[in-house]
């Protein structure tokens, strides 16, 4: 376990971040460590973990997304209308919302790399294009996700069960252990262990990590450089697609609206650096990308709990960023050669 | 056996759901039918079962970043520092989320998490809030919504009739026209942001009283976004292509509306708008000259009364599902320096703040005087 945390410094560091801010929070909080402020903490960061998750691929490959907010406001919209009705057409529904994110991902891939397009600029043209169909599909805020599907994904285990009437309505011993855990969790680390977890151990998930190191050797080595970054933002495509799908059944209506959209994209590239990837891709990872959109929710906590002034508060978020980022720096007093950051 | 245990265990967890209270549907009429008026004869009437006081309450703001809403947040402050509320508030804790509808639906949770016993909101999108609104039920928290309100008869919202002040903006217009003997010729109508329900209620009150005028009426519609540079902009486009106007009917970024009458050297004609203190300084100064104007404004003291409901509905009062609240109206006859415009004060402040049948009484100058590093 220390061992392999001393080979994940980025990982290591903002888990220990996270788990300091939220213990504090959860002390400070009148019914801390209770299952119900972890739900509903869960419940506020899926949809930003889930864009930090999308953000952090096409960085590993020395690329950028800036499509990934306006990809989940589009799928949240698919959702508000395909998510509804029978049992059938519901995860008919939420296949096909999943299949339209990982679509726009693989069109984002196809213009960066067949098109020879900096990413920068394709993904924020392709965001435009996504925010424009958004409002096509939803030009009012609206639609009727299933009500139950919404209760029962942004609750416990337990609720859960109870609305489906699955394992004895969560009364089966074998729920018990996992009864008050938040079900948007288990869905955002199954995702990542699911998807994330052994793409990376393909070939091409490695390769996606030896196109942002060094492109050039990678191409000289016979790596798949090309269908690496085409994986890349396909699975950008994909995560959020979830985080849409999932802020759809979590609100149960599709809203088009182009400033969430806006936040969202530069959060996730907040959440990237906070978890240790760096922007010149090449090193860290999903899941401490994940821990960093937590880390950026946690501060807005304390703001519930703390007396601070409505009107400094966006000054002191924007501190406490700073100050953890620059934390992060301080590994560069440790290289032994300095060109290594210059690279 | 297994199964009758299986079934009481259920039975037993179903409990908490069984007892989920909230608002009892009640017959009116309500407390403080003066200030707290029901939106229509069929508005229902919400009552929540009486909680001891001082209460805990929550301001859950969404965007941060413009005057009205700075506006709103102090007008909060200082009215929970006000003496008929300070008595009956424990705690007033004020959070903005940002265009964020997870993280404010979080914020709302998590305050009632924390036991708090009402929280104001204004809502970031019109949907979506069933959740939280199924949770308050169940810890008999009252949530109010103002300003942006929801879709849903739920729960108890505050807000100005925005269709009642396109026809008021309107017939104030028709009758200063006739007054002075026009009877036709084009109206500019000047629109706010695009596919949002306050700019869809006020255009259809303007346009309807124009249409159902003998006139002829020529109108003329550009879109302003409610904001001094875009309708100085279009107003200034519209005098170059048109001409002259015999009246204008502004729905915000009533500045620009007069700043591109200065620059065009548009005669003065009468014009309605928002209630911004530069627009108002320019009636007082101008009317004599020609511009018979009108002030109407959404105030950012709308948040005091969603306060004031909040409290009156924890003390176990009837209220109404909907609350009316009075348009604030200042014609040119009206207007009086210190009293509800301030010739010392900035352009782009808001003057409407006070609602007197309310006993919300934090006047212009009071807030501004509140510094914002104050902390509460």
């Amino acid at each position: 376990m220390i061992l392999w945390l001393r080979r994940n410094p980025g990982l290591a560091g903002i888990l220990v971040l996270f788990a300091g801010l939220y213990l504090i929070y959860h002390m400070l909080h009148p019914r801390g460590f209770t299952s119900a402020v972890l739900i509903q903490n869960a419940n506020e960061s899926v949809a930003i973990a889930f864009v930090a998750m999308a953000q952090t691929v096409p960085v590993l490959a020395r690329g950028l997304d800036l499509s990934v907010g306006a990809v989940m406001t589009l799928t949240g919209c698919i959702a508000s209308v395909l998510v509804s009705g029978t049992p059938l057409e519901i995860l008919g529904g939420m296949a096909l919302t999943l299949i339209a994110g990982a679509a726009f991902g693989l069109i984002n891939g196809l213009i960066v790399v067949q098109g020879r397009i900096p990413p920068i600029m394709a993904t924020l043209a392709s965001g435009a294009i996504a925010i424009g169909l958004a409002l096509l599909i939803r030009p009012q805020p609206g639609g009727e996700v299933d009500g139950d599907l919404g209760w029962a994904l942004t609750n416990s285990v337990w609720d859960f069960c109870d609305t489906y009437g699955l394992a004895q309505g969560g009364a089966a011993w074998w729920v018990r252990p996992f009864a008050d855990l938040p079900v948007p969790l288990i869905l955002l680390f199954g995702t990542a262990c699911l998807v994330w977890l052994p793409f990376k151990r393909t070939l091409t998930g490695r390769t996606v990590y030896a196109v942002g190191s060094a492109e050039a050797a990678a191409l000289a080595s016979g790596l798949p450089v090309r269908r690496a970054q085409l994986s890349a933002y396909l699975l950008a495509g994909f995560f959020a697609g979830c985080a849409g799908l999932y802020l759809a059944i979590q609100t149960s209506t599709g809203n088009a609206d182009t400033v969430q959209a806006g936040a969202y994209t530069l959060n996730s590239i907040a959440a990237v650096v906070l978890g240790g990837t760096a922007l010149m891709g090449g090193r860290g990872g999903v899941i401490a990308s994940i821990l960093g959109a937590f880390v950026l929710r946690v501060i807005s906590f304390y703001f519930r709990i703390l007396d601070i002034d409505p009107l400094l508060q966006p000054l002191i978020e924007g501190l406490v960023l700073l100050l953890a980022v620059s934390a992060g720096a301080f590994a560069a007093f440790n290289v032994r050669n300095r060109l290594e950051l210059m690279r | 056996m297994k199964l009758a245990k299986a079934a009481f265990l259920l039975s037993a967890l179903w409990m908490p759901m069984a007892v989920w209270a909230g608002p009892e549907v009640v017959s009116g009429p309500g407390a403080e039918p003066e200030c707290f008026a029901p939106w229509s004869a069929e508005t229902k009437y919400l009552q929540w079962p009486a909680k001891e006081g001082p209460y805990r309450i929550a301001l859950v703001n969404g965007f941060v970043g413009n005057t009205w809403r700075i506006q709103m947040v102090k007008t909060a402050k200082a009215f929970a520092e006000d003496p008929a509320m300070k008595g009956k508030i424990a705690e007033f804790k004020v959070v903005s989320t940002g265009t964020d509808a997870p993280a404010q639906l979080g914020a709302i949770e998590d305050f009632i998490n924390q036991g708090y016993d009402a929280i104001v909101t204004i809502a970031v999108a019109p949907d979506g809030f069933d959740r939280v609104i199924r949770l308050a039920d169940k810890n008999n928290v009252v949530l109010v919504p103002f300003d942006n309100v929801l879709d849903t008869d739920a729960v108890m919202q505050v807000n100005e009739d925005q269709l009642t002040m396109g026809r008021t903006w309107a017939e104030f217009a028709l009758k200063e026209l006739k007054a002075a003997g026009v009877t036709s010729g084009k109206i500019l109508e000047v629109r706010g942001l695009a596919g949002n329900s306050v700019d869809r209620d006020r255009s259809q009150g303007i346009n309807e009283v124009f249409a159902a005028d003998a006139g002829p009426w020529e109108m003329v519609s550009v879109v302003g976004n409610w904001d001094d540079g875009t309708t100085q902009k279009v107003v200034a486009d519209a005098i170059a292509v048109h001409g002259q106007f015999a009246a204008i009917v502004g729905q915000g970024g009533s500045n620009g509306v007069i700043q591109a009458m200065k620059d065009a050297g548009h005669p003065w004609v009468p014009v309605a708008g928002e209630s911004e203190n530069g627009f108002r300084k320019a009636i007082a100064e101008y009317s004599d000259e020609g511009l018979k104007g009108i002030s109407i404004g959404q105030s950012p003291g709308l948040v005091a009364i969603a306060m004031k409901a909040a409290v009156s509905a924890l003390e176990g009062n009837p209220m109404p599902q909907l609350i009316s609240v009075p348009l604030p109206v200042a014609d040119y006859t009206q207007l009086k320096d210190g009293a509800n415009f301030w010739s010392d004060l900035p352009d782009n402040f808001f003057t409407v703040n006070e609602f007197p049948p309310c006993g919300v009484n934090i006047s212009g100058p009071a807030i501004m005087a509140q510094s914002e590093a104050d902390s509460n």
